[in-house]
Order: structure tokens, then C-alpha cells, then sequence
């Protein structure tokens, strides 16, 4: 709800298309149907933002703020909360590995760097020079008996030895 | 933090102990809380259980618990904390805040409860009967010290002196003062401090607003508190800020992305305020004020904010002379404002320090003295002008881009406004020129010319060759002394002052309707009780801000809002309903609510049939306008005016606000009787919780009126043509009474105008040149008077046409009082002296009436408000001992009497105590667009500036946040015109034209303008419509058909 509203409204954010087009605005409506405030829309409507986007950018929020009439301020609390809303631009392939210690026992840091050699990302966290890849390490992805587990994008595999990193690296590349 | 801004951090200056808020009285008794909404609010707030009688609130059911040892009785559902402020046992909190939503996170006020198993926190528990509470317990005690320990491993405690002792002023960030908030707490519980190098985390970071002109964040010292969260969003109603990063790395962040434009912050500084720490602080002109003098003021002086009509309280900060800065009220005190401010009122006080002020009288080159008497022996053809450019040139100068708005960026990036001979900031100073065709005089001399050149043009022309325009910024005393001066010295009605320019509409409508000129209800009813609040024309959160916060609290607590406005400000955006008019055709909205409301029956035919007239001819009016026809009219949808209409009907309690987007038109008085048509129909006046309140624009504009500074009345709205009314005053006046007219006197629309017969005029702090309508004509016309004396603080557009000019003093300079929208009448105290040789201005008008034969025998502003009280009726029981504090809402018929928060309660003030409803019918506009001029052009208020410029564009924060003129263009109207934001365009009239910057706005519709009226350098009514209201006199400034043209 922009006092002066103007053409500078996200000015400075480098330009992504909108989230809440009409498509996405239908999407939201639909999602904002399904609770009793509108405000309770808001992690499915940053769901949307980080699928079309891949992350969440100012602009994004500035974009659900606006749709889900809360202040970009309290929406940035939000995001910033979450460990799974990414605030920056990530891979196109983004890799959650366990080292809790169940995992670590078992030799996680082995498997972390062998994402790292086969990826090309410097470091965990770092996007690999391809932009292809972003590897993280997180807590505890609830699979101990099947150490390491790993979460990529959305498909969760289970027993990763540094040996089959390459195999699964060049499946989804 | 940015190394080169010069800033300075303040101690908060919230007051030491644990009660501000109950006063002696209350701690006996609890029962009754003395008329303060203050307090009833907070209680209210709390959901207490309030009853009201006219007076007094009273609370329900009372508990009695022990606090250390001492018994006390609080209302049912207080907190342990409330009830230790009541005994003034001071319980440290830090988090805790009056009014703000209570959230219990700091856990410095937990204290221990006789039987409980652990501390509880005082600010969030509730009290209960027979509970024995210690507040200072060793484990609450040990509580404290552990707490404040946690938060100083993240606080720069090496700027701490080890000792305890003050910071030296100087050292980063801590400009002396005293320890603040945090830190008085920290020696009060003798908190060991650590090196900062033994620190285990970093210290906090957080958006810090760099190149902001007016707040700024250093994050280090930042406790978490939320108090500034809190008081965004629950407060003022906006919320720029949020907590982010929860966690260890939790910070407070500006909107998404740290630019508070992005977030819609106005500010209004609630969070400096709030902040116990100075982590937000105020930037201030650092040339101006030295930091040295900021942080140990001399004294605080309580006052009155100079702009407008809400009439905030705020305490002007002195040293050496000079306002060096404002704060505002404590929260839990009665001011009109509950202690905030706008942005004006906090940031806005630099510019009774301008270099431009006028410190000695001036007279224009070729006035001398011989023989006794002045004459002008100078060139006749260049007879007021100067080498200035005229403000018709100025329209056609090239402006320069906005500079693009990007607080929150480092300082590095920002763009600048490019200097050069176009540079606006220095246009906003003086002109160097402008100064050109006055020499420096004595006050012997320009007293004297000035009350020789009027007594001569009343000798040879008559006495209605004079008039006098008053001042709606200056003090009643200094309005009523003018006016008395003119009426009973010179012998004109010729009195009148800008009112005529904003709700002169309004009061001719509502004295035809009710006999009355002012507000029914108060501000305060609109925020606590109004079920249904309609706001029809007017931005009251740009143009009233304070008031604005509090409608927007109102809306919170579930009062249903709704908007009548042709842009879609911020309350219309906010609105459960915002009817969005095309311009001008208000009486067709208001006549189809009205009619809808009849046909489905749900008018008030009680107060109908008892209290007013002429409800029958309204019908018949109203009845031709069907919801259809209004849509087609008005461009609302008839289902929004359907449920508007029913929504006001129903209320219960609905409350009324108009301001100028009714009254500023060539049917200004019809749309407001079109108006009180639909408040009389429903009966929603004269009850608590629905209230009619034409929201007054200047801080004065009320008062001045009220002690007669317009043409047809004596003060309290006496006629002039009654001879009885003329007979009390003469004698007042001991003048005889035939030297008083008996004849109306010429309002400021018909003295500027083509056959006029002024010849010399006395304007006092106005600026007619900026603020007429149709300004080129008004240039041509005060350049071919005979004498014009000017009294201001500056050399205005106005003043420079002069021959002579009286420097005044600023509203910090004055003693007198001011009465706001609500009529209330409040004290404004003098702070500093007048700077060189300016004056008081009542002292000059006081030796001017002196010299013009007419004794004012005053020695000072009390005196005056004797004799006021003496003349007007419903200000008898009027003194300054009883202004102090809130002052008091008028009518104060006696001295017993505590003024009225609300009115017509059971009559209105005609002679049967009926209103009178009037039929009216809808006019378009007068002037339409067409082919040619195809856009209709509005003109109002920016938030960060002030009517003609004169104060706000010399107040160095405020400016900076709107430099240059611009003007709002609807996006799509942008598109075809292939016009971009900031881009330069060419604004033509059928009068005149301006070049200006666009700024594209959605807050405008297709085909519509939006131009401020602060800027000289593109003046908006070089443009505007000088067509007149039939009865008020008030001008078409709303509607004016234009023509934009891409001047790239």
C-alpha cells in the first residue's frame, strides 16, 4: 500500500516477471479460498514466488505483500524465518544433504565432498560456476537408518555413498 | 552507519518514574478517572469495562491486592504493572510500553507473587484480588541483572564509561544527554560491564536508512524491544517495520528491501520516539543545530504545532535562542494528538531559522519623508516590481527531474536535482533580487508610513477603499486586534482571511442548515466509539496526518470505513467501501444515498419529525436521483452506493469528516448541504460516536474566524448588519457607534477581483499571490494598488509587491491561542525571541491601531482574551489558567463551565432548535473537459509540504522529501501520451500554462490531474478556475479542465 505509489514502486530490483500474473493470480485466489484470512495464504503464496523465481526476491515479496495486503516488512520477517525460503538465487538443482551425526558417523562429509567435485561448487552453500548447482548441508532430513540421505530438488534418495554422487549428479544434469 | 552524515542521537526522553499516568487523585481513588480520554483509552484498550457519563468514566468492578507491602485498588482486569504505576512503585520494563499491545518479551518486569511457583511478569499478568506481590525480591532482582547481562553481550559497551559515569559528548553515537533507557537500567541493577573484545557475538546489525533526511537506525544499540514495531503498526497503522532473521541474527528491518518509500512510511517518527535507546534517532540540520546545543536543551516549551488543524501538542526544545527540536507529549497525557506527531509537525520546525527571515522592517526605494510626510517619489513604472521573474514567467520556466526517491540506498548512489540557474533549491530560499527594491528601515518608519498611507486612502476614498486579510496561521488575539483595528479605526467590514479559500462553503451550508460554524463532535469520538466513519473529500492521512492514524485505529477496532474520494488515497485504498467519483459530482452521490436510504426506509423519522424542517422538499429533490442515474453521473457503481448508503443509515453511531474535495467548488455550498442533508436525515449528529466534522485545514483557520476575522461577522459569528450586535460593540471598542459599518464587508475573493474598489491593503501572513485562484490576474491586480503593507516572516511572492513590510514572528515566538478542528482551544507559548528586529506580532498590530486613532490598550495576549472573552458569548468563561493542559473545547459560556466535547444533543443552536434541511440539485462542474482540454485538474495538499510553500520549503528534512513540483498522471493516460516518470510536461488551462514533471500515479483515474499547490515555480492556480460559489465566494479550485502536452 504505497503512499506515492510510482513507476519507482520495485524500482532498483533488477526486473523478474510477475508471480501473481493471471494465472498466478487465479493460483492464489484458489489457495486464498482454502483458509479464513488472507494472511494465512502467505507460505503457500511464497511457495509460489520461489517455484516461478527460484528464490525469493525483495520484488517477490513486495509482490505477495501487496496481494495478500500485509507490509513488506512483515512478509521479509517471514521469509527470513524459514530456512527453506531461499533470499538468494540458487542452482537449478538444489541439494540438502544431512551431516547430523547419525549421518555424520557414517561419513557425510565424504559425501558432501563428492557433490562438491562432481557439482563444480567451490563451497557448501555456493552455486557451482554453471549455476547448475547449489549444495547445502542441513539438519537432520529423518532417514538415520538410511545415512546420508539426501533431499535433491524435490526427490528425497536415501543411502548416498561418496561412490554414487557422480551417478546421481549426472542423472539430473 | 555513513561516515560523513553528521548526526545526532538522542537519550529517549521518556520520563524517569513509573507514573505519568496516575496522578495523585487516582491513587486514592481509582474510581473515577478525571475526563481523560488518555487514560479511558488505555483502559478501554485493555478491555476494561468502562462506563461513561458526560464527565466522568467509571470502572466497573474494582480488586484490592498489595504491592510491597502497600494495598491498592485497581479495576478488574488491570495488570500487576498497572497497579504498581498506581502506587508509583517503579517496576523497569523495557519492552512494555503505554498503549502499545502488550508482549511480554523482555522479562525485566517479572516479579514475585506470593504462592506462585516462579516470577511472573508484571506488564502481562493480570492483578488479583488478595494477590501480595514484591517487586524487588532477590530472584526478581537476580531476574534482572541476568536479563540485562544477555543484552549487553550484544551492546557497544566500550562507548559505556566503566564508572557509570555520563559518555563524554562526542564519543560515537553518544552525544551526552545522559545514559538512556537501557542504560539507566543497567546502573540501577549494577550490571557489570565487559570489554566489548570479551563479547561472544557481533554487534547487531540491522537496515539503517542511509541518506534518509530525517530518521536513522544504528542497529548496534538496538535491544529488541519491538516497541518501534509495535508503534508503526498499532499506532500509526503503517508498519515499515518488522523483526527479521529471527533467531540469533534477529534485526529490525525497513519493509522488504530497506527502503522505507517501498514501505509506505510516512515520517512521522512514532519510532524515535518509542526507541529506548536512540537505535532510531533524528537526523537534524546539523549547521543549524549543533549537536551540542540539541542534546542539553535549555528548556522545553509546551505548545500548539503550527500546521494543521488537528492541533498537536508538541514541546519545542530551546537553546541559545532557537527551536532545536520537537518532541511530543507523553503518550498517557490528554493532548488532542495522544502524543504523536506527523512528519510536519516533528521535522518541520527549522524554519523560523531560515536565513531568509526578515529581521528588519523593509520599505521599497522611493518612499521619503519630506516635510513630515512620506511620498513615493520613485519611478513610477516600476511601481511595485522587480527584477524578479513574475510567478506567470516562473510557470514557463524548465523544471528540473525529481531526483529519484531511494532513501535506503548508500549515500554514493543517490542521484542529485543538477544545479544550475533552474536549481529549485535555491529558488525555494529567497531570491538575492528580490530584495532589490526595499532598503532596510527603522519601525518608526514604517510604522508611520503605513498608518499615514491607510488613513489617507480612507480619508480620500472611503473607508471600503480598504481591506485587511487576516491570518487563519496566526493567533486569535493577534486576528481580533487586526480585525477590531480595521472595523472600528478605518471603518470597513473589508476583513476576511483564507477561510474564504477553504470551508467557507461549509460554514455558509452550515449556517443555513444548523446556525453553526464549526465541528459537532471531536476527533476523539470519531477514534474510540464511531461505528460508521465516512470521509468524503479529504486525505486525512497526507493532510491531517494525526487525525488520519487515529481513523485508521478506528477502522482497526472495527468501525466500517467509507471513502468518497475521486483518488485512491491511502484511507481510500484502506475503505470497506470507496465510492470513486468522477470530479465534482458529489451532490448526485449524496442525493442517490439519500433517496436510497428513504426507499428502503431506514431514515430516522423521529429526529426527523423533531428536529428539523423541510424534509418534504428534500424528498421530492432527492427523489429524481435513482442509483442508476447517480452511476451514470457519478461513475460509481450503484451497488457501492447502495451499500454505502445503507451502511451510514444503519450506524449505529455514524460519524461524518468533509474537507476541501467538497467545499472547493463552484457548488461548494450545494455539496455541502447536499451532505448535512443525508447527517439530518439519519441522525447522525448530536450523539457520542456520530459527529460531523469539516476537517479544518490551517492551525487557526477555526479561531480566526470565530473572533470575526471574515467579512460578515463580529467574533462568535455576530452579524455585522445587526444594530444591536454593533451597539455591544462600539461600546467595547468605546468607539462611537456609527463609525462601525453596518454593511458586509468584501471577502478575499471579491477584493482580489476586477473592479474592486480596494486601493491599499494590510495582508498579514498570507501569500494571496500563491494561493488565489487565477494567480497571474491576482499579480496584475495587487500590483496596481495604491499601498500594500505585508506583515510575514519571509519576503513571499506577496510581500516582494509591497511597499512596505513588517517582519513578524514565528509561532514559536508568540504567546496566544489557537483553536483546532474539534474547537478546542489550546495555549501556544513563546519559546524564543523574534530574530534581529522582527516583533510580536501582536505588538505591531497593537501600536499600528495605536497610530491609526484607535487605543488597543494591551499590554499582552491575556489582556486581548479579556476583552475576546468579553464580546463572545460562548467564550465568556474563557482564561489562559484555564487552557492550560488539553484547553478547552468552546462553548464555554461561564467559568464553571468545561466546554463541550459534542453538540445538539437535544437542539440546534436556531430559534426553535430545529435544523432546516435544504433541497439541492446537481450542476456539473463549471468548467468541463472537452477536445481541447481534455483533462480535469484537481489541486490539494503533499504530505511533506505546506500550502504555499512559504514554511515547509524552508525546513530542510521536509523538502528534501519533495523537492521539485510534479504532478500525478494516471499510468495508462502516461502510456499514450509516451510520457515517463519524471519526464517534463506542459500543463495548459484555458487560463495559463506551467511546465512541470510528471509523476505516474494510479492514484489518480484515467483523464484526471493531480497538481499540489505548494510550488511557485509551478504554481498550481496560475491554471485553476476562478469561478466563484454563488453563496460562499469560495472558487472552482478543484475542477479545471487541461491539456497536457509532452514537452521533452
Amino acid at each position: 500500500m504505497s503512499q506515492t505509489t510510482g513507476a519507482g514502486a520495485v524500482a532498483g530490483a533488477e526486473s523478474l516477471p510477475p508471480v501473481f500474473d493471471e494465472a498466478g493470480r487465479r493460483e492464489l485466489d484458489a489457495v486464498v479460498a482454502r483458509y479464513p484470512t488472507k494472511a494465512a495464504a502467505l507460505l503457500p503464496a511464497l511457495w509460489m514466488v520461489q517455484r516461478k523465481h527460484g528464490w525469493v526476491s525483495p520484488q517477490g515479496m513486495a509482490e505477495v505483500a501487496e496481494a495478500l495486503a500485509l507490509t513488506p516488512a512483515y512478509v521479509k520477517g517471514v521469509v527470513t524465518f524459514y530456512s527453506m525460503y531461499h533470499q538468494h538465487p540458487v542452482g537449478t538443482h538444489f541439494v540438502q544433504l544431512c551431516t547430523t551425526t547419525p549421518c555424520n558417523v557414517c561419513g557425510a562429509e565424504k559425501v558432501a565432498e563428492a557433490f562438491l567435485r562432481a557439482t563444480g561448487a567451490k563451497r557448501l552453500g555456493e552455486t557451482s560456476p554453471d549455476g547448475a548447482w547449489t549444495v547445502v548441508e542441513v539438519e537432520c532430513l529423518g532417514a538415520c537408518g538410511f545415512a546420508t540421505p539426501v533431499l535433491l530438488d524435490d526427490d528425497f534418495i536415501e543411502s548416498v555413498t561418496p561412490e554414487s554422487v557422480p551417478a546421481i549428479v549426472a542423472r539430473y544434469r | 552507519m555513513v561516515a560523513s552524515a553528521v548526526e545526532l542521537r538522542l537519550r529517549n526522553s521518556r520520563r524517569d518514574t513509573a507514573n505519568q499516568f496516575v496522578s495523585a487523585e487516582a491513587v486514592t481513588s481509582w474510581r473515577r478517572i478525571y475526563n481523560s480520554r488518555a487514560k479511558a483509552q488505555y483502559f478501554l484498550a485493555r478491555g476494561f469495562a468502562l462506563d461513561r457519563d458526560s464527565t466522568y468514566y467509571f470502572f466497573l468492578t474494582m480488586i484490592t491486592l498489595s504491592i510491597d507491602g502497600r494495598a491498592v485498588t485497581v479495576p478488574n482486569g488491570a495488570t500487576i504493572l498497572d497497579a504498581a504505576r498506581g502506587l508509583a512503585i517503579d517496576v523497569p520494563t523495557l519492552c512494555w510500553y503505554p498503549r502499545l499491545p502488550v508482549v511480554g518479551s523482555c522479562r525485566l518486569c517479572l516479579v514475585s507473587v506470593a504462592g506462585a511457583p516462579k516470577l511472573m511478569a508484571a506488564c502481562a499478568a493480570q492483578a488479583e484480588e488478595g494477590m501480595a506481590v514484591e517487586t524487588e525480591t532477590p530472584a526478581a532482582v537476580a531476574n534482572r541483572r541476568s536479563v540485562l547481562g544477555l543484552l549487553l553481550e550484544r551492546y557497544p559497551t566500550d562507548r559505556l564509561a566503566p564508572d557509570g559515569q555520563d559518555v563524554a559528548v562526542g564519543a560515537a553515537g553518544f552525544d551526552g544527554g545522559g545514559p538512556n533507557e537501557f542504560e539507566r537500567l543497567l546502573r540501577r541493577y549494577a550490571v557489570p560491564l565487559r570489554p566489548e573484545r570479551h563479547h561472544e557475538l557481533a554487534l547487531r546489525t540491522g537496515d539503517e536508512r542511509p541518506g534518509d533526511p530525517m530518521i536513522r537506525h544504528d542497529m548496534s544499540t538496538c535491544i529488541l524491544c519491538t516497541r518501534c514495531v509495535r508503534a508503526c503498526a498499532d499506532l500509526q497503522v503503517v508498519g515499515v517495520l518488522d523483526v527479521a532473521q529471527r533467531g540469533e541474527r534477529a534485526e529490525i528491518v525497513v519493509g522488504g528491501d530497506g527502503d522505507p518509500d517501498h514501505a509506505a512510511c510516512t515520517w512521522c517518527g512514532e519510532c524515535v520516539r518509542v526507541c529506548p535507546t536512540g537505535a532510531i534517532h533524528e537526523v537534524l540540520p546539523p549547521r543549524r543545530f549543533p549537536k551540542e546545543r540539541v542534546a542539553a536543551p535549555e528548556r522545553a516549551v509546551r505548545s500548539v504545532c503550527p500546521y494543521c488543524g488537528v492541533g498537536c501538542q508538541v514541546d519545542l526544545h530551546v537553546r541559545e535562542n532557537a527551536v532545536v527540536r520537537v518532541t511530543s507529549p507523553w503518550i498517557e497525557e490528554d493532548t488532542p494528538n495522544s502524543g504523536s506527531t506527523c512528519v510536519k509537525g516533528r521535522f518541520g520546525y527549522d524554519f523560523p531559522q531560515h536565513r531568509d527571515r526578515l529581521r528588519a522592517p523593509l520599505i521599497r526605494r522611493g518612499w521619503v519623508k519630506r516635510r513630515d510626510r512620506w511620498r513615493y517619489e520613485g519611478p513610477a513604472a516600476e511601481r511595485r516590481r522587480g527584477p524578479w521573474l513574475s510567478i506567470d514567467d516562473e510557470g514557463e520556466r524548465p523544471k528540473p527531474r525529481p531526483p529519484e526517491r531511494a532513501v535506503g540506498k548508500p549515500l554514493a548512489s543517490l542521484s542529485h536535482i543538477p544545479r544550475g540557474p533552474d536549481d529549485v533549491r535555491d529558488r525555494v530560499a529567497t531570491p538575492a533580487s528580490w530584495y532589490e527594491p526595499f532598503r532596510e528601515a527603522t519601525w518608526d518608519e514604517a510604522m508611520e508610513l503605513v498608518s499615514q498611507e491607510l488613513s489617507r486612502i480612507r480619508r480620500e476614498r472611503g473607508p471600503d477603499a480598504l481591506a485587511v486579510f487576516c491570518s487563519a496561521k496566526c493567533t486569535n488575539e493577534e486576528n481580533y486586534v487586526l480585525q477590531r483595528m480595521f472595523r472600528a479605526g478605518f471603518n470597513t467590514n473589508n476583513v476576511d482571511h483564507c477561510t474564504r479559500l477553504c470551508h467557507s462553503s461549509s460554514v455558509a451550508a452550515m449556517q443555513r442548515a444548523l446556525n453553526t460554524s464549526a465541528a459537532s463532535g471531536s476527533m476523539r469520538e470519531v477514534e474510540e466509539v464511531s461505528d460508521v466513519i465516512f470521509v468524503a473529500g479529504a486525505n486525512v492521512t497526507e493532510a491531517h496526518p494525526v487525525f488520519g492514524a487515529a481513523v485508521k485505529r478506528a477502522q482497526r477496532r472495527g468501525a466500517k470505513l467509507i471513502v468518497a474520494d475521486t483518488r485512491r488515497i491511502e484511507l481510500a485504498q484502506r475503505a470497506d467501501i470507496h465510492l470513486h467519483l468522477l470530479p465534482g459530482t458529489d451532490v448526485a452521490l449524496f442525493n442517490a444515498m439519500l433517496w436510497h436510504i428513504i426507499t428502503r426506509d431506514l431514515h430516522d423519522r423521529a429526529f426527523i419529525a423533531g428536529r428539523t424542517h423541510g424534509f418534504d422538499a428534500v424528498r421530492a429533490a432527492v427523489e429524481p436521483y435513482t442509483l442508476q442515474r447517480a452511476q451514470t453521473i457519478t461513475g460509481v457503481p450503484a451497488a457501492d452506493i447502495a451499500q454505502a448508503a445503507e451502511l451510514f443509515a444503519r450506524g449505529p453511531r455514524s460519524s461524518t469528516l468533509w474537507a476541501m474535495g467538497l467545499t472547493q467548488h463552484a457548488a461548494g455550498t450545494d455539496i455541502v448541504a447536499s451532505l448535512l442533508n443525508l447527517i439530518l436525515a439519519t441522525g447522525m449528529i448530536g450523539r457520542w460516536g456520530a459527529a460531523m466534522i469539516p476537517i479544518r485545514g490551517q492551525n487557526n483557520v477555526q479561531g480566526a474566524s470565530d473572533v470575526g476575522a471574515i467579512p460578515m461577522f463580529y467574533t462568535d459569528y455576530q452579524s455585522v448588519a445587526d444594530p444591536a450586535v454593533r451597539r455591544r460593540f462600539a461600546t467595547a471598542w468605546r468607539v462611537p457607534e456609527e463609525s462601525l459599518s453596518l454593511t458586509p464587508g468584501l471577502r478575499v475573493t471579491e477584493v482580489v477581483a476586477e473592479g474592486s474598489p480596494v486601493r491599499g491593503m494590510y495582508i498579514f501572513g498570507e501569500n494571496p499571490i500563491i494561493s488565489d485562484p487565477d494567480v497571474a490576474h491576482a499579480e496584475h491586480w495587487f500590483q496596481a494598488l495604491e499601498f500594500l503593507a505585508v506583515q510575514d516572516l519571509f519576503l513571499t511572492e506577496t510581500a516582494r509587491l509591497a511597499d512596505v513590510v513588517l517582519p513578524g514572528a514565528s509561532y514559536a515566538e508568540k504567546d496566544g491561542t489557537f483553536v483546532n478542528t474539534e474547537r478546542r482551544i489550546q495555549r501556544v507559548r513563546k519559546a524564543c525571541e523574534p530574530p534581529g528586529e522582527a516583533r510580536g506580532d501582536l505588538e505591531i498590530l497593537i501600536e499600528l491601531s495605536n497610530r491609526a486613532g484607535l487605543p488597543a490598550p494591551f499590554a499582552d495576549p491575556r489582556e486581548v482574551m479579556e476583552e475576546i472573552a468579553a464580546v463572545t458569548p460562548s467564550w465568556a468563561g474563557v482564561t489562559y489558567e484555564r487552557l492550560d493542559m488539553a484547553g478547552l473545547q468552546y462553548p464555554v459560556p461561564d467559568r464553571e463551565s468545561g466546554g463541550a466535547a459534542f453538540l445538539f444533543a437535544d437542539r440546534f443552536p436556531t430559534g426553535d432548535g430545529r435544523g432546516t434541511m435544504v433541497p439541492v440539485e446537481y450542476l456539473p462542474p463549471s468548467e468541463l473537459p472537452n477536445d481541447q482540454y481534455p483533462f480535469m485538474m484537481n489541486t490539494g495538499r503533499q504530505l511533506y509540504h505546506w500550502h504555499t510553500g512559504t514554511m515547509t520549503r524552508r525546513a530542510k528534512g521536509l523538502d528534501a522529501r519533495e523537492p521539485v513540483p510534479t504532478v500525478e498522471l494516471n499510468p495508462a493516460d502516461a502510456a499514450e501520451l509516451g510520457v515517463f516518470d519524471g519526464d517534463p510536461v506542459r500543463l495548459v488551462s484555458r487560463r495559463n500554462a506551467i511546465l512541470i514533471a510528471a509523476r505516474i500515479s494510479d492514484r489518480v483515474q484515467r483523464r484526471q490531474l493531480f497538481l499540489p499547490f505548494h510550488f511557485r515555480e509551478a504554481a498550481a492556480n496560475l491554471l485553476t478556475n476562478p469561478a466563484l460559489d454563488p453563496y460562499a465566494k469560495i472558487p472552482e479550485f478543484k475542477c479545471c479542465a487541461v491539456r497536457v502536452e509532452g514537452a521533452a
